[in-house]
Protein backbone atom coordinates (compact mmCIF):
# COMPACT_ATOMS: atom_id res chain seq x y z
CA UNK A 1 0.00 0.00 0.00
CA UNK A 2 1.77 2.86 -1.13
CA UNK A 3 1.18 6.25 1.63
CA UNK A 4 0.43 8.43 -1.40
CA UNK A 5 2.12 10.47 -3.98
CA UNK A 6 3.42 13.89 -1.78
CA UNK A 7 5.14 11.18 1.03
CA UNK A 8 6.78 9.67 -2.52
CA UNK A 9 7.78 13.47 -3.54
CA UNK A 10 8.80 14.53 -0.28
CA UNK A 11 10.74 11.29 0.18
CA UNK A 12 12.59 12.21 -3.29
CA UNK A 13 13.39 15.83 -2.22
CA UNK A 14 15.32 14.41 0.57
CA UNK A 15 16.64 11.76 -0.91
CA UNK A 16 17.94 13.85 -3.52
CA UNK A 17 19.79 15.77 -0.85
CA UNK A 18 21.02 12.54 -0.10
CA UNK A 19 23.21 12.54 -3.51
CA UNK A 20 27.26 12.95 -3.80
CA UNK A 21 27.73 16.92 -4.66
CA UNK A 22 29.20 18.22 -7.58
CA UNK A 23 32.15 18.80 -4.84
CA UNK A 24 31.88 15.39 -3.52
CA UNK A 25 32.54 13.60 -6.96
CA UNK A 26 35.40 16.12 -8.10
CA UNK A 27 37.34 15.31 -4.69
CA UNK A 28 36.20 11.33 -6.08
CA UNK A 29 37.76 11.75 -9.28
CA UNK A 30 40.83 13.74 -7.99
CA UNK A 31 41.19 10.62 -5.79
CA UNK A 32 45.08 9.33 -6.35
CA UNK A 33 44.62 5.82 -6.68
CA UNK A 34 41.81 3.56 -6.50
CA UNK A 35 42.57 2.72 -2.95
CA UNK A 36 41.96 6.44 -2.46
CA UNK A 37 38.90 6.45 -4.24
CA UNK A 38 37.33 3.99 -2.18
CA UNK A 39 38.59 5.62 0.96
CA UNK A 40 36.86 8.41 -0.05
CA UNK A 41 33.93 6.58 -0.96
CA UNK A 42 33.43 5.80 2.47
CA UNK A 43 33.22 8.86 3.29
CA UNK A 44 29.86 9.51 1.22
CA UNK A 45 26.76 7.86 1.86
CA UNK A 46 27.86 5.13 0.32
CA UNK A 47 29.98 3.94 2.91
CA UNK A 48 32.77 1.60 2.91
CA UNK A 49 32.95 -0.52 -0.15
CA UNK A 50 34.87 -4.01 -0.30
CA UNK A 51 36.02 -5.45 -3.43
CA UNK A 52 38.13 -8.75 -3.50
CA UNK A 53 41.94 -8.32 -4.02
CA UNK A 54 42.13 -10.49 -7.04
CA UNK A 55 39.27 -9.62 -9.34
CA UNK A 56 39.50 -6.56 -11.46
CA UNK A 57 38.64 -3.90 -8.97
CA UNK A 58 37.07 -1.64 -11.32
CA UNK A 59 34.22 -4.25 -12.46
CA UNK A 60 33.55 -5.07 -8.99
CA UNK A 61 33.43 -1.23 -8.48
CA UNK A 62 30.86 -1.25 -11.04
CA UNK A 63 28.45 -4.16 -9.99
CA UNK A 64 28.45 -2.02 -6.51
CA UNK A 65 27.30 1.27 -8.16
CA UNK A 66 24.61 -0.81 -10.59
CA UNK A 67 23.14 -2.80 -6.87
CA UNK A 68 23.35 0.79 -4.96
CA UNK A 69 21.25 2.25 -8.05
CA UNK A 70 18.78 -0.63 -8.00
CA UNK A 71 18.31 -0.33 -4.39
CA UNK A 72 17.31 3.49 -4.44
CA UNK A 73 15.06 2.86 -7.41
CA UNK A 74 13.44 -0.12 -5.73
CA UNK A 75 13.20 2.28 -2.50
CA UNK A 76 11.28 4.40 -4.75
CA UNK A 77 8.97 1.78 -6.62
CA UNK A 78 8.28 0.32 -3.44
CA UNK A 79 6.47 3.52 -1.59
CA UNK A 80 5.44 4.91 -5.17
CA UNK A 81 1.66 4.85 -6.07
CA UNK A 82 0.62 1.90 -8.16
CA UNK A 83 0.30 3.93 -11.36
CA UNK A 84 3.66 5.24 -11.20
CA UNK A 85 5.35 2.13 -9.33
CA UNK A 86 3.72 0.34 -12.48
CA UNK A 87 5.71 2.62 -14.95
CA UNK A 88 9.19 3.08 -13.06
CA UNK A 89 9.32 -0.63 -13.04
CA UNK A 90 8.93 -0.52 -16.45
CA UNK A 91 11.14 1.97 -17.61
CA UNK A 92 14.15 0.87 -15.37
CA UNK A 93 13.80 -2.65 -14.98
CA UNK A 94 13.19 -3.15 -18.67
CA UNK A 95 16.02 -1.09 -19.31
CA UNK A 96 18.36 -3.10 -17.63
CA UNK A 97 16.82 -6.23 -19.02
CA UNK A 98 17.13 -4.61 -22.31
CA UNK A 99 21.08 -4.10 -22.14
CA UNK A 100 21.77 -7.27 -20.66
CA UNK A 101 19.63 -8.99 -23.63
CA UNK A 102 21.95 -6.89 -25.63
CA UNK A 103 24.78 -8.43 -24.21
CA UNK A 104 23.55 -11.97 -24.53
CA UNK A 105 22.35 -11.75 -28.17
CA UNK A 106 26.23 -10.25 -28.86
CA UNK A 107 27.79 -13.13 -26.77
CA UNK A 108 25.62 -15.43 -28.52
CA UNK A 109 26.75 -14.14 -32.19
CA UNK A 110 30.05 -14.03 -31.88
CA UNK A 111 29.82 -17.55 -30.11
CA UNK A 112 31.38 -16.97 -26.30
CA UNK A 113 30.83 -18.89 -23.67
CA UNK A 114 27.05 -19.04 -21.58
CA UNK A 115 29.63 -18.28 -18.38
CA UNK A 116 31.08 -15.37 -19.49
CA UNK A 117 27.79 -14.10 -20.99
CA UNK A 118 26.25 -14.16 -17.73
CA UNK A 119 29.25 -13.26 -15.68
CA UNK A 120 29.09 -10.06 -18.09
CA UNK A 121 25.38 -9.10 -17.02
CA UNK A 122 24.12 -6.40 -14.36
CA UNK A 123 22.97 -8.24 -11.58
CA UNK A 124 19.09 -7.55 -11.65
CA UNK A 125 16.46 -9.73 -11.54
CA UNK A 126 14.45 -10.68 -14.73
CA UNK A 127 11.35 -8.55 -15.82
CA UNK A 128 9.95 -9.47 -18.70
CA UNK A 129 11.90 -12.79 -19.59
CA UNK A 130 12.42 -15.97 -17.30
CA UNK A 131 15.51 -16.59 -17.27
CA UNK A 132 18.58 -14.56 -18.42
CA UNK A 133 20.90 -18.11 -17.92
CA UNK A 134 18.45 -20.21 -19.79
CA UNK A 135 19.11 -17.30 -22.66
CA UNK A 136 22.44 -17.60 -22.36
CA UNK A 137 22.97 -21.22 -22.71
CA UNK A 138 21.38 -21.39 -26.26
CA UNK A 139 22.60 -23.32 -28.59
CA UNK A 140 22.77 -20.85 -31.14
CA UNK A 141 21.69 -17.07 -31.57
CA UNK A 142 18.09 -18.05 -33.54
CA UNK A 143 17.62 -20.14 -30.53
CA UNK A 144 17.99 -17.22 -28.14
CA UNK A 145 15.75 -15.10 -30.26
CA UNK A 146 12.99 -17.88 -30.67
CA UNK A 147 13.37 -18.07 -26.47
CA UNK A 148 12.05 -14.76 -26.56
CA UNK A 149 8.83 -15.63 -28.12
CA UNK A 150 5.77 -14.98 -25.69
CA UNK A 151 7.86 -12.42 -24.39
CA UNK A 152 7.34 -8.20 -24.98
CA UNK A 153 10.31 -9.23 -27.04
CA UNK A 154 9.41 -11.33 -29.07
CA UNK A 155 9.22 -8.66 -32.61
CA UNK A 156 12.80 -9.04 -32.06
CA UNK A 157 12.06 -12.16 -34.89
CA UNK A 158 11.24 -9.90 -37.37
CA UNK A 159 15.42 -8.42 -36.76
CA UNK A 160 17.00 -11.94 -37.05
CA UNK A 161 16.57 -12.33 -40.76
CA UNK A 162 18.44 -8.51 -40.96
CA UNK A 163 21.16 -10.54 -38.72
CA UNK A 164 21.47 -12.83 -41.14
CA UNK A 165 21.23 -10.51 -44.17
CA UNK A 166 23.84 -8.34 -42.95
CA UNK A 167 25.91 -10.86 -40.54
CA UNK A 168 25.98 -8.27 -37.77
CA UNK A 169 24.29 -7.95 -34.58
CA UNK A 170 23.48 -4.50 -34.58
CA UNK A 171 19.41 -4.94 -36.54
CA UNK A 172 19.17 -6.95 -32.94
CA UNK A 173 20.07 -4.34 -30.82
CA UNK A 174 18.66 -1.51 -32.95
CA UNK A 175 15.13 -3.79 -32.68
CA UNK A 176 15.55 -3.68 -28.99
CA UNK A 177 15.54 0.02 -28.80
CA UNK A 178 12.95 0.11 -30.56
CA UNK A 179 10.78 -2.48 -28.51
CA UNK A 180 12.17 -0.45 -25.59
CA UNK A 181 11.03 2.78 -26.63
CA UNK A 182 7.43 1.86 -27.84
CA UNK A 183 6.97 -0.05 -24.46
CA UNK A 184 7.95 2.79 -22.52
CA UNK A 185 5.61 4.92 -24.90
CA UNK A 186 2.78 2.89 -23.99
CA UNK A 187 3.19 2.64 -20.51
CA UNK A 188 3.13 6.06 -20.05
CA UNK A 189 -0.54 5.88 -20.26
CA UNK A 190 -0.48 5.00 -16.38
CA UNK A 191 0.93 8.04 -16.03
CA UNK A 192 -1.13 12.02 -15.84
CA UNK A 193 -0.90 13.84 -19.10
CA UNK A 194 1.43 16.26 -17.50
CA UNK A 195 3.68 13.67 -15.83
CA UNK A 196 4.61 12.40 -19.42
CA UNK A 197 5.92 15.08 -21.08
CA UNK A 198 8.84 14.62 -19.37
CA UNK A 199 9.22 10.97 -19.92
CA UNK A 200 8.17 11.27 -23.29
CA UNK A 201 11.02 13.93 -23.96
CA UNK A 202 13.69 11.92 -22.51
CA UNK A 203 13.20 8.74 -23.89
CA UNK A 204 12.32 10.03 -27.72
CA UNK A 205 15.94 11.69 -27.41
CA UNK A 206 17.94 9.08 -26.51
CA UNK A 207 16.11 7.00 -29.29
CA UNK A 208 16.85 10.06 -31.99
CA UNK A 209 20.31 10.03 -30.46
CA UNK A 210 20.78 6.12 -30.80
CA UNK A 211 19.36 6.12 -34.57
CA UNK A 212 21.53 8.83 -35.83
CA UNK A 213 24.71 7.26 -34.76
CA UNK A 214 23.74 3.64 -36.00
CA UNK A 215 23.42 5.28 -39.28
CA UNK A 216 26.24 7.54 -39.06
CA UNK A 217 28.00 3.74 -38.16
CA UNK A 218 26.14 2.05 -40.99
CA UNK A 219 27.21 3.89 -43.60
CA UNK A 220 30.70 3.24 -43.25
CA UNK A 221 30.27 -0.45 -43.80
CA UNK A 222 30.63 -2.22 -46.68
CA UNK A 223 27.36 -3.30 -47.36
CA UNK A 224 25.69 0.06 -46.25
CA UNK A 225 24.89 0.71 -50.06
CA UNK A 226 22.90 -2.53 -49.63
CA UNK A 227 20.96 -0.77 -46.95
CA UNK A 228 17.63 0.18 -48.25
CA UNK A 229 14.53 -1.13 -46.07
CA UNK A 230 15.23 2.07 -43.66
CA UNK A 231 11.64 1.89 -42.50
CA UNK A 232 12.07 -1.54 -41.28
CA UNK A 233 15.76 -0.91 -39.46
CA UNK A 234 14.17 2.72 -37.99
CA UNK A 235 10.26 1.70 -37.66
CA UNK A 236 10.50 4.79 -34.56
CA UNK A 237 11.93 7.97 -35.42
CA UNK A 238 10.68 11.36 -33.27
CA UNK A 239 12.11 14.64 -33.51
CA UNK A 240 15.21 12.97 -36.22
CA UNK A 241 12.82 12.04 -39.05
CA UNK A 242 13.64 9.00 -41.04
CA UNK A 243 14.49 11.49 -44.04
CA UNK A 244 17.49 13.14 -42.34
CA UNK A 245 18.75 9.49 -41.57
CA UNK A 246 18.05 8.53 -45.15
CA UNK A 247 20.61 11.80 -45.85
CA UNK A 248 22.83 9.99 -43.76
CA UNK A 249 23.04 7.29 -45.48
CA UNK A 250 23.18 8.88 -49.05
CA UNK A 251 25.89 11.48 -47.54
CA UNK A 252 28.80 11.61 -49.59
CA UNK A 253 32.22 10.86 -49.46
CA UNK A 254 33.55 13.91 -47.33
CA UNK A 255 31.83 12.28 -44.50
CA UNK A 256 32.51 14.54 -42.16
CA UNK A 257 31.43 17.65 -44.09
CA UNK A 258 28.51 16.74 -45.10
CA UNK A 259 27.31 14.78 -41.60
CA UNK A 260 28.64 18.00 -39.98
CA UNK A 261 26.11 20.05 -42.20
CA UNK A 262 22.97 17.43 -41.71
CA UNK A 263 23.90 17.91 -37.91
CA UNK A 264 23.46 21.48 -38.63
CA UNK A 265 20.43 21.21 -39.89
CA UNK A 266 19.10 19.36 -36.60
CA UNK A 267 19.06 22.07 -34.73
CA UNK A 268 19.17 22.05 -30.60
CA UNK A 269 19.53 20.00 -29.16
CA UNK A 270 20.73 17.41 -31.44
CA UNK A 271 23.24 19.52 -33.03
CA UNK A 272 25.00 20.53 -29.92
CA UNK A 273 24.54 16.95 -28.71
CA UNK A 274 25.91 15.20 -32.08
CA UNK A 275 28.61 18.25 -33.20
CA UNK A 276 31.44 15.70 -31.14
CA UNK A 277 31.08 13.51 -34.17
CA UNK A 278 32.82 16.17 -36.75
CA UNK A 279 34.71 17.66 -33.64
CA UNK A 280 36.63 14.78 -32.89
CA UNK A 281 36.28 13.80 -29.58
CA UNK A 282 33.36 11.01 -30.14
CA UNK A 283 33.26 10.21 -26.64
CA UNK A 284 31.46 13.25 -25.51
CA UNK A 285 28.48 12.52 -27.66
CA UNK A 286 27.57 10.01 -24.63
CA UNK A 287 28.49 12.88 -22.27
CA UNK A 288 26.12 15.21 -23.90
CA UNK A 289 23.28 13.17 -24.31
CA UNK A 290 23.33 12.19 -20.45
CA UNK A 291 23.94 16.22 -19.57
CA UNK A 292 21.30 16.61 -21.73
CA UNK A 293 18.91 14.00 -19.95
CA UNK A 294 20.21 15.72 -16.50
CA UNK A 295 19.14 18.76 -17.45
CA UNK A 296 15.94 17.95 -19.16
CA UNK A 297 15.21 15.95 -15.27
CA UNK A 298 16.01 19.23 -13.84
CA UNK A 299 13.53 21.37 -15.88
CA UNK A 300 11.15 18.73 -15.32
CA UNK A 301 11.41 19.16 -11.88
CA UNK A 302 11.42 22.88 -11.87
CA UNK A 303 8.37 22.97 -13.40
CA UNK A 304 6.56 20.75 -11.15
CA UNK A 305 8.15 20.94 -7.87
CA UNK A 306 5.65 18.54 -6.48
CA UNK A 307 4.65 15.87 -8.50
CA UNK A 308 6.33 13.00 -10.93
CA UNK A 309 8.67 14.90 -12.06
CA UNK A 310 10.69 14.97 -8.75
CA UNK A 311 10.35 11.15 -8.58
CA UNK A 312 11.99 11.28 -12.12
CA UNK A 313 14.37 13.59 -11.68
CA UNK A 314 15.63 11.75 -8.40
CA UNK A 315 16.13 8.48 -10.33
CA UNK A 316 17.71 10.41 -13.69
CA UNK A 317 20.13 11.62 -11.44
CA UNK A 318 20.94 8.54 -9.34
CA UNK A 319 21.26 6.61 -12.61
CA UNK A 320 24.00 10.10 -13.86
CA UNK A 321 25.50 9.46 -10.20
CA UNK A 322 26.11 5.60 -11.25
CA UNK A 323 27.66 6.63 -14.35
CA UNK A 324 29.26 8.79 -13.32
CA UNK A 325 30.96 6.58 -10.36
CA UNK A 326 31.20 3.75 -12.92
CA UNK A 327 33.90 5.90 -15.45
CA UNK A 328 35.54 7.05 -11.98
CA UNK A 329 36.48 3.78 -10.34
CA UNK A 330 38.08 2.41 -14.01
CA UNK A 331 40.16 5.48 -14.61
CA UNK A 332 41.38 5.48 -10.98
CA UNK A 333 41.63 1.67 -11.52
CA UNK A 334 44.02 2.02 -14.42
CA UNK A 335 45.68 5.35 -13.54
CA UNK A 336 44.03 8.08 -15.82
CA UNK A 337 44.88 11.56 -15.14
CA UNK A 338 41.82 13.19 -13.05
CA UNK A 339 41.55 15.90 -15.98
CA UNK A 340 40.58 13.21 -18.45
CA UNK A 341 38.19 11.42 -16.27
CA UNK A 342 36.79 14.79 -15.10
CA UNK A 343 35.62 16.45 -18.95
CA UNK A 344 33.24 12.75 -19.60
CA UNK A 345 31.93 13.32 -15.99
CA UNK A 346 28.13 15.06 -15.91
CA UNK A 347 27.26 15.29 -12.66
CA UNK A 348 30.16 17.86 -11.90
CA UNK A 349 28.09 20.99 -12.66
CA UNK A 350 25.91 22.35 -9.59
CA UNK A 351 21.97 21.92 -10.13
CA UNK A 352 21.12 25.91 -10.17
CA UNK A 353 23.95 26.78 -12.99
CA UNK A 354 22.11 23.47 -15.20
CA UNK A 355 19.16 26.06 -15.77
CA UNK B 1 103.56 -23.43 -20.44
CA UNK B 2 100.91 -25.48 -20.06
CA UNK B 3 99.83 -25.00 -23.95
CA UNK B 4 103.07 -26.52 -24.72
CA UNK B 5 102.92 -29.74 -22.78
CA UNK B 6 102.13 -32.67 -24.77
CA UNK B 7 102.85 -30.88 -28.08
CA UNK B 8 104.48 -33.21 -30.48
CA UNK B 9 107.36 -31.15 -32.62
CA UNK B 10 107.26 -33.07 -35.87
CA UNK B 11 106.89 -31.74 -39.12
CA UNK B 12 104.17 -33.31 -40.08
CA UNK B 13 102.04 -31.62 -36.93
CA UNK B 14 103.63 -28.59 -38.26
CA UNK B 15 102.10 -28.77 -41.21
CA UNK B 16 99.09 -29.62 -39.77
CA UNK B 17 98.66 -26.82 -37.34
CA UNK B 18 99.78 -23.91 -40.14
CA UNK B 19 96.96 -25.51 -42.29
CA UNK B 20 94.59 -25.16 -38.74
CA UNK B 21 95.47 -21.66 -38.48
CA UNK B 22 95.16 -20.53 -42.02
CA UNK B 23 91.60 -22.01 -42.11
CA UNK B 24 91.40 -20.04 -38.33
CA UNK B 25 92.49 -17.04 -40.14
CA UNK B 26 90.03 -17.22 -42.72
CA UNK B 27 87.19 -17.61 -40.50
CA UNK B 28 88.28 -14.49 -38.47
CA UNK B 29 88.53 -13.04 -41.70
CA UNK B 30 84.44 -13.61 -42.07
CA UNK B 31 83.70 -13.41 -38.99
CA UNK B 32 84.98 -9.72 -38.75
CA UNK B 33 83.09 -9.17 -42.24
CA UNK B 34 80.33 -10.33 -40.78
CA UNK B 35 80.35 -8.60 -37.43
CA UNK B 36 80.85 -5.15 -39.72
CA UNK B 37 78.11 -6.21 -41.58
CA UNK B 38 75.94 -6.60 -38.37
CA UNK B 39 76.95 -3.13 -36.77
CA UNK B 40 75.97 -1.51 -40.08
CA UNK B 41 72.66 -3.27 -39.76
CA UNK B 42 71.91 -2.38 -36.84
CA UNK B 43 73.12 1.32 -36.58
CA UNK B 44 70.36 1.86 -39.44
CA UNK B 45 67.67 -0.63 -38.35
CA UNK B 46 68.41 1.83 -34.68
CA UNK B 47 68.06 5.13 -36.39
CA UNK B 48 64.59 3.69 -38.41
CA UNK B 49 63.49 2.44 -34.94
CA UNK B 50 63.88 5.86 -33.08
CA UNK B 51 61.64 7.75 -35.89
CA UNK B 52 58.92 5.36 -36.35
CA UNK B 53 58.79 5.04 -32.43
CA UNK B 54 58.39 8.20 -32.03
CA UNK B 55 55.99 8.72 -34.52
CA UNK B 56 54.04 5.68 -33.03
CA UNK B 57 53.84 6.68 -29.69
CA UNK B 58 52.13 9.94 -30.56
CA UNK B 59 49.20 7.67 -32.81
CA UNK B 60 49.15 5.62 -29.73
CA UNK B 61 48.75 8.39 -27.11
CA UNK B 62 45.87 9.39 -29.42
CA UNK B 63 44.07 5.81 -29.50
CA UNK B 64 44.92 5.46 -25.49
CA UNK B 65 42.71 8.61 -24.84
CA UNK B 66 39.92 7.39 -27.47
CA UNK B 67 39.71 4.28 -25.62
CA UNK B 68 39.97 5.53 -22.00
CA UNK B 69 37.06 7.72 -23.21
CA UNK B 70 35.24 4.99 -24.84
CA UNK B 71 35.33 2.94 -21.07
CA UNK B 72 34.91 5.98 -19.39
CA UNK B 73 31.93 6.61 -20.90
CA UNK B 74 30.05 3.14 -21.56
CA UNK B 75 31.62 1.13 -18.49
CA UNK B 76 33.85 -1.64 -18.39
CA UNK B 77 31.73 -4.50 -18.73
CA UNK B 78 29.84 -2.88 -21.22
CA UNK B 79 33.13 -2.06 -23.47
CA UNK B 80 34.10 -5.79 -22.64
CA UNK B 81 30.52 -6.86 -23.96
CA UNK B 82 30.88 -5.23 -27.11
CA UNK B 83 34.68 -5.60 -28.14
CA UNK B 84 33.40 -9.65 -27.38
CA UNK B 85 30.88 -9.11 -30.39
CA UNK B 86 33.44 -8.94 -32.94
CA UNK B 87 33.32 -12.16 -34.60
CA UNK B 88 35.84 -11.38 -37.72
CA UNK B 89 39.00 -11.08 -35.19
CA UNK B 90 42.91 -10.51 -35.97
CA UNK B 91 44.26 -13.21 -37.47
CA UNK B 92 48.28 -13.35 -38.01
CA UNK B 93 51.28 -15.70 -39.53
CA UNK B 94 53.97 -15.41 -37.73
CA UNK B 95 57.43 -16.54 -40.40
CA UNK B 96 61.24 -16.88 -39.71
CA UNK B 97 63.54 -14.01 -42.07
CA UNK B 98 67.20 -13.53 -42.24
CA UNK B 99 69.69 -11.14 -42.20
CA UNK B 100 73.35 -12.57 -41.79
CA UNK B 101 72.33 -15.95 -40.67
CA UNK B 102 70.37 -13.82 -38.08
CA UNK B 103 67.10 -15.12 -37.95
CA UNK B 104 63.81 -12.86 -36.81
CA UNK B 105 60.24 -13.15 -36.95
CA UNK B 106 58.65 -11.63 -39.81
CA UNK B 107 54.53 -11.06 -38.87
CA UNK B 108 51.72 -11.49 -42.12
CA UNK B 109 48.54 -9.70 -41.24
CA UNK B 110 45.74 -12.51 -42.61
CA UNK B 111 43.02 -10.52 -41.22
CA UNK B 112 41.98 -7.70 -39.67
CA UNK B 113 39.11 -7.41 -37.58
CA UNK B 114 36.17 -6.27 -39.04
CA UNK B 115 35.00 -3.62 -36.08
CA UNK B 116 32.55 -1.52 -38.24
CA UNK B 117 28.77 -1.21 -36.97
CA UNK B 118 28.89 -3.86 -34.38
CA UNK B 119 30.46 -1.41 -31.52
CA UNK B 120 29.11 1.54 -30.11
CA UNK B 121 30.16 4.75 -31.86
CA UNK B 122 32.35 5.88 -28.91
CA UNK B 123 34.09 2.24 -29.00
CA UNK B 124 33.96 2.12 -32.59
CA UNK B 125 35.94 5.27 -32.78
CA UNK B 126 39.00 3.39 -30.15
CA UNK B 127 38.57 0.50 -31.85
CA UNK B 128 39.61 2.54 -35.51
CA UNK B 129 42.33 4.45 -34.33
CA UNK B 130 43.78 1.20 -32.63
CA UNK B 131 43.36 -0.17 -36.11
CA UNK B 132 45.00 2.40 -38.23
CA UNK B 133 48.38 2.13 -36.16
CA UNK B 134 47.96 -1.88 -35.66
CA UNK B 135 49.92 -2.27 -38.65
CA UNK B 136 52.76 0.02 -37.71
CA UNK B 137 52.48 -1.35 -34.19
CA UNK B 138 53.18 -5.17 -35.37
CA UNK B 139 56.12 -3.43 -38.04
CA UNK B 140 57.60 -2.03 -35.08
CA UNK B 141 57.96 -4.94 -33.09
CA UNK B 142 58.89 -7.13 -35.97
CA UNK B 143 61.63 -4.71 -36.56
CA UNK B 144 62.64 -4.28 -32.34
CA UNK B 145 62.90 -8.16 -32.58
CA UNK B 146 64.64 -7.85 -35.68
CA UNK B 147 67.44 -5.68 -34.14
CA UNK B 148 67.56 -6.95 -30.84
CA UNK B 149 68.06 -10.44 -32.29
CA UNK B 150 71.29 -8.83 -34.53
CA UNK B 151 72.42 -6.96 -31.57
CA UNK B 152 72.62 -10.28 -29.81
CA UNK B 153 74.21 -11.87 -32.75
CA UNK B 154 76.74 -8.90 -33.00
CA UNK B 155 77.73 -9.84 -29.68
CA UNK B 156 78.20 -13.06 -29.79
CA UNK B 157 80.27 -12.56 -33.18
CA UNK B 158 82.66 -10.07 -31.28
CA UNK B 159 83.44 -12.16 -28.64
CA UNK B 160 84.21 -14.79 -31.32
CA UNK B 161 86.55 -12.38 -33.35
CA UNK B 162 88.18 -11.18 -29.73
CA UNK B 163 88.83 -15.03 -28.63
CA UNK B 164 90.34 -15.59 -32.11
CA UNK B 165 92.43 -12.66 -32.43
CA UNK B 166 93.42 -12.64 -28.61
CA UNK B 167 93.70 -16.18 -27.54
CA UNK B 168 93.51 -18.74 -29.89
CA UNK B 169 95.23 -17.75 -32.80
CA UNK B 170 98.38 -16.46 -30.60
CA UNK B 171 98.24 -19.83 -29.35
CA UNK B 172 98.91 -21.15 -32.26
CA UNK B 173 101.35 -19.23 -33.10
CA UNK B 174 103.06 -20.14 -29.74
CA UNK B 175 102.72 -23.48 -30.56
CA UNK B 176 104.25 -23.29 -34.22
CA UNK B 177 106.89 -21.15 -32.80
CA UNK B 178 107.60 -23.33 -30.53
CA UNK B 179 107.84 -26.31 -32.93
CA UNK B 180 110.06 -24.34 -35.50
CA UNK B 181 112.52 -23.70 -32.58
CA UNK B 182 112.84 -27.12 -32.17
CA UNK B 183 112.63 -28.63 -35.15
CA UNK B 184 115.25 -26.06 -36.41
CA UNK B 185 117.43 -26.91 -33.48
CA UNK B 186 116.59 -30.58 -34.06
CA UNK B 187 118.36 -30.37 -37.71
CA UNK B 188 121.05 -28.08 -36.08
CA UNK B 189 121.68 -31.08 -33.72
CA UNK B 190 121.62 -33.27 -37.02
CA UNK B 191 123.99 -31.01 -38.87
CA UNK B 192 126.46 -31.21 -36.19
CA UNK B 193 126.19 -34.82 -36.23
CA UNK B 194 126.41 -35.19 -39.78
CA UNK B 195 129.78 -32.65 -39.57
CA UNK B 196 131.13 -35.08 -36.00
CA UNK B 197 130.59 -38.51 -38.61
CA UNK B 198 131.68 -36.81 -41.46
CA UNK B 199 134.96 -35.63 -40.26
CA UNK B 200 135.61 -38.59 -37.86
CA UNK B 201 135.10 -41.03 -41.73
CA UNK B 202 137.55 -38.62 -43.01
CA UNK B 203 140.18 -38.53 -40.41
CA UNK B 204 139.82 -42.63 -40.39
CA UNK B 205 140.30 -42.61 -44.19
CA UNK B 206 143.19 -40.71 -43.89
Amino acid sequence: MSPGLPYVVIRSHALIADLLTPEQIRVLAEAKSVEAFIERLSETPYGSVSVEADGDVSIALEKVFYRKFIERMARVVDIAPRNISDFLQTYYYMRFEVLNLKRILRGKFSGIPASQIVDSLIPIEPYLVEDFRALAEAETLEETVERLEGTAYSALSASIELCKQYDACWPLELGLNHIYAATILRSMGRLHHQDRILVRRIVEFETDVENFLIAVKQRRTENASEIQNLEDLFPTTYGIRLDKIREVFGAGFDEARDVMRIIESLGPPYSEVLAPLYEGDVALIRTRVRRHIYRTARLGRLANDFGFNVIMAYLVFCEMEKDDLVGIAWGKAQGVPSEDILKYLVCLTPLDLLD
Amino acid sequence: MSSLMGVRPTKGYLMDLKRRIGFIERGCEFLKLKRDHLAKELTASLEVLRGRRKLLLENLREAYRALTAAYISLGPTEVKSQARSIRRSLELEVLPRSVMGVRYPYVKILRKPRIEGELDITLSHAAEKVLSILEELIQLAEFEARAERIADELGKTNRKVNALENTIIPSYRRVIKFIQDKLDEESLEELVRMKLIGGALARRRA
